[in-house]
C-alpha cells in the first residue's frame, strides 16, 4: 500500500504535498487507457438494479441557459417562474435588510449543498445518506417506505423520504423551519415549504439535480432550481468547521435596501 | 406545528433535565428489528450480520458515558497525567469549563465523541468499505475499511483520520491526525497532535455494543490507557436535528471561577438530616433518582444507582457537584424537615421530593 502511495507521489509530484487522502486512487472507477477516470462510462447500478448514486460529487456549471450565480452558488433558474405572493414580498423585504444565517454558521439552504463544496452520496439498503463537506453535516433520506411525519418538529433540513421514479431518485422533504433562504439574500421560504429533489446520474461522472420549490405562502406557484455536479474521483472530503475562528458576523453591519 | 426550539441545547447540556420532545420519527417501528411476541424489540437477539458475514454494527446507539464523560483519566494513577496537562486541566476547572470548545463553543467533539454526554446518541451506518458514524449534531465521521493506510503527514483536524479493519467479530479503528484544540472530557483533560486512538467496537447482541478505546498521547500522558463504555441500541427511533450554535446562550452566562465558591464546614448532624432518596419524573417520563449518604464528615451522592461521588458544601444547604461546571444541589426544608432536593443546573432547576428518609 505504501509503495502504491509512493508511486502515486512520483507520478504526481505537485499534488502529493498536502498529505491526507486527497490523492487516493479509489477502487471501482472505470479508467481510460492512460489511467484517468472515464467519466463518460455508463451509470453504475446497485445489486437491485437501481442506478447507484454513490460517489464524491462537486458542483458543475455547464454552458446552460438561465445560469445564475447567487453568493457563489451556481444554478440554473428561470427567474420568470418565481412569483412572490404579497406575504412573500413582505418577507423578502424584511429578510433582505440583514439576515444571513449562513454567516452564523447555521445550516445552509438545501440547493446550496449541491452547488458549492464537495459532497458524498452513500446508497444503502433502505436509506440514502448525503455527507456534505459544507459544515461537515449529513442528511438522511429514508427509502424504507415510511411516510413524511404529519406534525413534524420544524428543523433546518426537514424530514426526507425517497423513492425511485425510473432511473431518478425522487426525494420529498417537508417539516422545515422558516429560518433559511432558498437562494440567499433573494428568495426566502416559510414553514410551508415542501421541496422535491430529483437526482439522475446521467453517466458515470455526471449528476443532474432538480429542486422543485413549493411554498404557497411565499410563492404563487412552484418553481425549479437545477444544479449539475460531476464526480471527483480519487479524492476525499475534507473537514470544514465553519464556526472555527468565525470572523464574518461582526463585519456584517448595515442594511440592504 | 409545534416548535421544540433551543431549550434543547441547554436541556441536553447538563443532563440533569435531559429528555427531548417527541414528534416525528422517534417512534417509528423500524423494519428488520427482531421482536418478542408482544411486539417489543428483542434486544437480546443475536448480532445481525452483513452480506459479507461481518457483524453489522448499524443502529442508533446511546452511549453509557459515565464516568469517562466527566473524567477520561478516571482510571489513571496520579503522575500518569504529565504536569503541564494536569495544570491545564486544573485551570480549565477553575474556569468552570466555560472554554470547553465542544459542548460550550459548538466545535466538533474530536476524540471524546464516544464519551461526551451531549454527543450521544450516535448512529452507525455500515457498508463494506466505509463505516460512517452520524452524530446528533448533524456532523459525521468516516472510517475507511478499503485497506488504505493512515496518511503519513495529515493536515490536523478535529476528528482525525480513521481506518478500520475486522479482527474476528471486532471492528478495530485507528485514528490519528487530530488537532490539539479539543478536550478529552468535561474536566478539560488536554491532548496533543500526536494523540492516536484505537477503538474496538464489539456488538455483544442485538441491543448491546461495547466500545473499548485506547488513548496514546506520549506528549501529555505517561502511558497509553484504555477505557471501556457500553452502548444501548435505541430501536424504532432516530436522531433528532441538533444545531448547537443556533441561539447559543450558555457561554454568556458562564462567569466566575470555581474558587469563588468557598468550601465551608457543615456539622455532621446537619449532614445527617439530608440522608435519603429523592426522586422525580422529568420530561418524557424519564425518572431521576438521587441517593444521599453522609459519610466520614462529608456528603456523598449517587445518581440513578451510579458510583458515589463526594459533594463540596458551600453553605449549610448548598453543595457543589464536582465535575459539572458549577451545578449545585440544594436541600429544601419544609416545617423543619428536609422535604426535597433542588437541582440547580445551567439549564434550569428540578425539584426532587424526598421519598425515603435516612439510610
Amino acid at each position: 500500500m505504501r509503495k502504491l502511495e509512493l508511486l502515486g507521489c512520483l507520478a504526481l509530484i505537485a499534488s502529493c504535498a498536502s498529505g491526507q487522502w486527497l490523492n487516493y486512487p479509489a477502487a471501482r472507477i472505470p479508467r481510460l487507457p492512460d489511467g484517468k477516470p472515464n467519466l463518460s462510462a455508463p451509470t453504475p447500478h446497485s445489486p437491485d438494479d437501481k442506478p447507484d448514486l454513490s460517489g464524491l460529487w462537486t458542483y458543475d456549471l455547464p454552458a446552460i441557459p438561465n445560469a445564475v450565480q447567487v453568493d457563489q452558488q451556481r444554478f440554473q433558474v428561470n427567474l420568470e417562474e418565481i412569483v412572490l405572493t404579497p406575504e412573500g414580498k413582505a418577507l423578502q423585504q424584511k429578510r433582505r435588510e440583514n439576515y444571513f444565517p449562513g454567516a452564523e454558521c447555521l445550516p445552509s439552504n438545501l440547493p446550496k449543498l449541491t452547488a458549492t463544496l464537495p459532497y458524498k452520496i452513500l446508497t444503502l439498503k433502505g436509506m440514502v445518506v448525503f455527507l456534505y463537506e459544507e459544515e461537515n453535516r449529513f442528511r438522511q433520506i429514508f427509502m424504507d417506505g415510511r411516510e413524511l411525519p404529519k406534525d413534524p418538529n420544524p428543523t433546518w433540513w426537514g424530514y426526507s423520504v425517497g423513492k425511485w421514479d425510473g432511473d431518478t431518485l425522487v426525494v420529498d422533504t417537508s417539516g422545515f423551519n422558516d429560518d433559511e433562504w432558498i437562494l440567499p439574500g433573494r428568495y426566502p421560504h416559510s414553514d410551508a415549504l415542501h421541496i422535491i429533489e430529483r437526482y439522475r446520474r446521467r453517466d458515470f461522472g455526471h449528476l443532474e439535480i432538480q429542486f422543485t420549490i413549493d411554498d404557497l405562502k411565499v410563492y404563487a406557484k412552484p418553481w425549479t432550481v437545477k444544479a449539475y455536479s460531476h464526480l471527483i474521483p480519487d479524492t476525499e472530503l475534507l473537514e470544514y468547521v465553519c464556526i472555527e475562528n468565525e470572523k464574518d458576523l461582526k463585519h456584517m453591519v448595515g442594511v440592504d435596501k | 406545528m409545534k416548535k421544540t426550539s433551543q431549550p434543547l441545547k441547554a436541556l441536553c447540556c447538563l443532563g440533569w433535565i435531559a429528555g427531548c420532545v417527541s414528534g416525528q420519527w422517534l417512534n417509528y417501528p423500524t423494519p428488520g428489528i427482531p421482536r418478542l411476541p408482544d411486539g417489543k424489540p428483542n434486544l437480546a437477539a443475536p448480532v445481525p450480520k452483513t452480506a459479507d458475514g461481518k457483524p453489522d454494527l448499524s443502529g442508533v446507539w446511546r452511549i453509557n458515558y459515565r464516568p469517562y464523560s466527566s473524567n477520561i483519566a478516571n482510571d489513571l494513577k496520579p503522575g500518569d497525567v504529565q504536569s503541564w496537562a494536569e495544570a491545564l486541566t486544573k485551570q480549565r476547572q477553575e474556569n468552570l469549563g466555560k472554554d470547553d470548545p465542544s459542548s460550550i463553543h459548538c466545535l466538533p467533539f474530536g476524540p471524546r465523541v464516544n464519551f461526551a454526554m451531549d454527543a450521544t446518541p450516535l448512529k452507525i451506518v455500515q457498508t463494506p468499505a466505509l463505516i460512517v458514524i452520524l452524530g446528533q449534531d448533524l456532523t459525521y465521521r468516516q472510517i475507511f475499511l478499503d485497506g488504505r493506510q493512515l496518511p503519513s503527514d495529515p493536515n490536523p483536524d478535529f476528528m482525525g483520520y480513521s481506518v478500520g479493519q475486522w479482527e474476528g467479530d471486532m471492528l478495530v479503528v485507528t485514528t490519528a491526525g487530530y488537532n490539539d484544540r479539543t478536550w478529552l472530557d468535561y474536566s478539560g483533560h488536554p491532548h496533543t497532535e500526536v494523540l492516536r486512538t484505537i477503538e474496538r467496537f464489539h456488538r455483544n447482541d442485538f441491543g448491546h455494543l461495547e466500545i473499548t478505546e485506547t488513548f496514546d498521547d506520549p506528549k501529555a500522558y505517561a502511558r497509553p490507557w484504555t477505557v471501556r463504555v457500553t452502548g444501548d441500541l435505541i430501536p424504532d427511533s432516530d436522531l433528532l436535528e441538533y444545531v448547537c450554535n443556533e441561539n447559543e446562550k450558555d457561554s454568556a452566562h458562564m462567569v466566575g471561577k470555581a474558587s469563588d465558591l468557598k468550601a465551608v464546614e457543615v456539622a455532621p448532624e446537619v449532614l445527617a438530616k439530608y440522608a435519603g432518596v429523592y426522586t422525580a419524573t422529568l420530561s418524557l417520563g424519564r425518572p431521576i433518582r438521587f441517593e444521599i449518604f453522609p459519610s466520614g464528615g462529608e456528603l456523598w451522592f449517587s445518581r440513578d444507582g451510579g458510583a458515589r461521588q463526594p459533594l463540596t458544601p458551600v453553605s449549610n444547604t448548598r453543595f457543589v457537584v464536582p465535575g459539572f461546571s458549577g451545578a449545585q444541589l440544594e436541600f429544601v426544608e419544609e416545617n423543619g424537615d428536609t422535604a426535597a432536593l433542588q437541582l440547580h443546573g445551567i439549564a434550569g432547576d428540578a425539584r426532587l421530593p424526598r421519598v425515603r428518609e435516612g439510610k
